[in-house]
């Protein structure tokens, strides 16, 4: 255990706080708690009294905390509450992007005024009200004259180089952060890396030498790192080319879902119908909290979000969540939140006894929305994923209490093409049919209404758990 | 200074000091690049104003 506390202040502790000494975060009562320890006294002390915690939170970079008690052996903090956590191997390319940008820009502010981040994580950031914010009110020591910036390596291997990795590979490496939870290792992003990106002077610079001097330096553990010294014009400098970089960096992928809307030959009526048959029944029923699970670029929990406290918008497609996220930022839609989701394939728990990070399945069912939507969704963890009905109707009804569903029967084309994929075995799925969905789903759901689509062949369900 | 709780790496700073002398010189290119384009571009027609890593003091999002 690498903190200095009494074992009592673990019992509450939160299972994802316990690497950094200068504090913890804690549940009380249901309301997420910070403690700052002793140790970080100076620090937190000065942070304040210099005004820097309140010019950080001024400007959107930092999460606002109020100090709620202290005391001789801690501080105690309730930061604002953040309604859901999305974790860097669920964000799109823009949101990893946007990260790393606010990840410099509060390095820069910090260092201009006496301060440094400590450490550069990119769990140390969120996406709060559209945007990213960083969570981390401990993360900030002081700046010693022209020290080098420690947390250098730790950013380069948690923002650039997955970042630069998707640049040239395309936006799925990305969840390479899943498996590689302190950062992507320098020596597989060089190996990834093609030869041509040696040309770049910023990925030469930054990542290949780096990594050769990483390689180079690695069990010379006597030479102290105090010796080495970086002005803090140069500091800065290197922070804005850093920026400027990243800021130009682009991603190259077609997409693939990311234009659903326009590319599906879905009719214009149908998609409407849906949308307002939704929308009456959210307004009817007064649900506030939504996860729209296959939710594509939130174009459907759009249509509706103005009555809505909160939705979580999920999809496997990394194009359509980027969509969604851009979207977000563009409209200033507050209460969304885009994040990449294969329901086949749900986020897992990491980290530290798996407790460190958790599964999105953890997450939703904590959350708790009024309402899980599945729209144009089940044929493909039915017959696209060979799940049988009676087990994704145990799934969906662990999340809400309502369940808004969208059933396409087997005259649907999508469903004619997953059928006709599965070639000589297709009579096996002969159980697909709206009959067995309603039997199977009736098991865990009291179906309140069913409607069929006009000029489709689907039929949209509200459903209530029993 | 309290203690990291994790290896910030010898050979990372050592490149960093390197990189951060280059990337002066990136900089300063830079900035002469941009107050060439300024000095010849139309203010009117000009590029929308790209989002910079300094913070201004006087713009609040609140």
């Amino acid at each position: 255990m690498r903190m200095k506390a009494s074992s009592n202040s673990f019992r509450n502790n939160h299972s994802s706080s316990f690497r950094d000494p200068s504090g913890y975060v804690f549940v009380d009562n249901n309301v997420l708690k910070r403690a700052v320890l002793p140790k970080y006294f100076r620090q937190y002390n000065a942070l304040k009294a210099s005004g820097f915690y309140k010019k950080v939170i001024k400007h959107s970079l930092l999460i606002p905390h109020n100090e709620s008690k202290t005391t001789k052996d801690s501080i105690e903090l309730i930061p604002e509450e953040i309604p859901f956590i999305t974790y860097p191997y669920e964000w799109s390319f823009s949101q990893l992007k946007d990260a790393a940008l606010h990840t410099l820009k509060l390095q820069n502010y910090a260092v201009s005024n006496g301060f440094i981040l400590k450490d550069a994580t990119a769990f140390n950031i969120a996406f709060h009200r559209g945007n990213p914010i960083f969570i981390d009110t401990l993360s900030f020591d002081f700046y010693s004259s022209d020290s080098p910036w420690k947390a250098f390596k730790m950013f380069v291997q948690h923002f650039l180089s997955p970042l630069v990795l998707a640049h040239y590979h395309g936006p799925t490496i990305l969840k390479l952060l899943q498996t590689h939870i302190d950062g992507i290792p320098l020596s597989l992003t060089t190996s990834l890396l093609p030869r041509k990106s040696k040309l770049n002077p910023t990925i030469l610079t930054n990542i290949h030498l780096l990594a050769k001097a990483e390689r180079k330096y690695k069990n010379q553990t006597d030479k102290k790192t105090k010796e080495i010294k970086v002005k803090k014009e140069r500091h800065l400098n290197h922070l804005d080319a850093l920026y400027s970089f990243i800021q130009g960096l682009n991603v190259n992928q077609k997409t693939e879902w990311g234009n659903y809307y326009e590319n599906i030959h879905y009719d214009d009526t149908a998609l409407d119908f849906k949308k307002n048959q939704i929308s009456e029944w959210i307004s009817y029923l007064d649900l506030k909290t939504v996860v729209d699970i296959g939710g594509n670029d939130g174009t459907m929990v759009r249509s509706f979000s103005h009555d809505l406290d909160f939705a979580i918008v999920g999809d496997i497609d990394e194009n359509a969540v980027d969509l969604n996220y851009q979207k977000i930022k563009e409209q200033k839609d507050a209460n969304i939140i885009p994040v990449l989701l294969d329901i086949l394939q749900p986020t897992p728990a990491l980290g530290f006894d798996n407790k460190e990070r958790f599964s999105i399945i953890n997450r939703l069912n904590k959350f708790k929305p009024d309402l899980t939507l599945a729209l144009a969704l089940i044929h493909h963890i039915s017959l696209g994923g060979n799940v049988p009905f009676l087990k994704i109707a145990e799934f969906f009804a662990r999340f809400s209490n309502y369940l808004i569903i969208e059933f396409p029967n087997r005259n649907d084309d999508m469903v004619q093409l997953l059928l006709n994929q599965k070639r000589d075995f297709k009579n096996h799925f002969d159980f697909y049919s709206d009959e067995n969905f309603e039997r199977d789903f009736g098991v865990f759901f009291e179906i309140e209404k069913r409607v069929a689509i006009p000029k489709s062949n689907r039929i949209l369900y509200q459903m209530k758990t029993i | 200074m309290i203690v990291l709780y994790f290896d910030p790496g010898l050979g990372a700073m050592l490149v960093q000091a390197l990189i951060a002398a280059a990337a002066s010189v990136i900089v300063f290119s830079k900035n002469v690049k941009a107050k060439i384009q300024n000095f010849f571009s139309n203010k009117k027609r000009g590029k929308p104003h790209q989002d910079s890593i300094n913070i201004n003091e006087d713009e609040s999002k609140f």
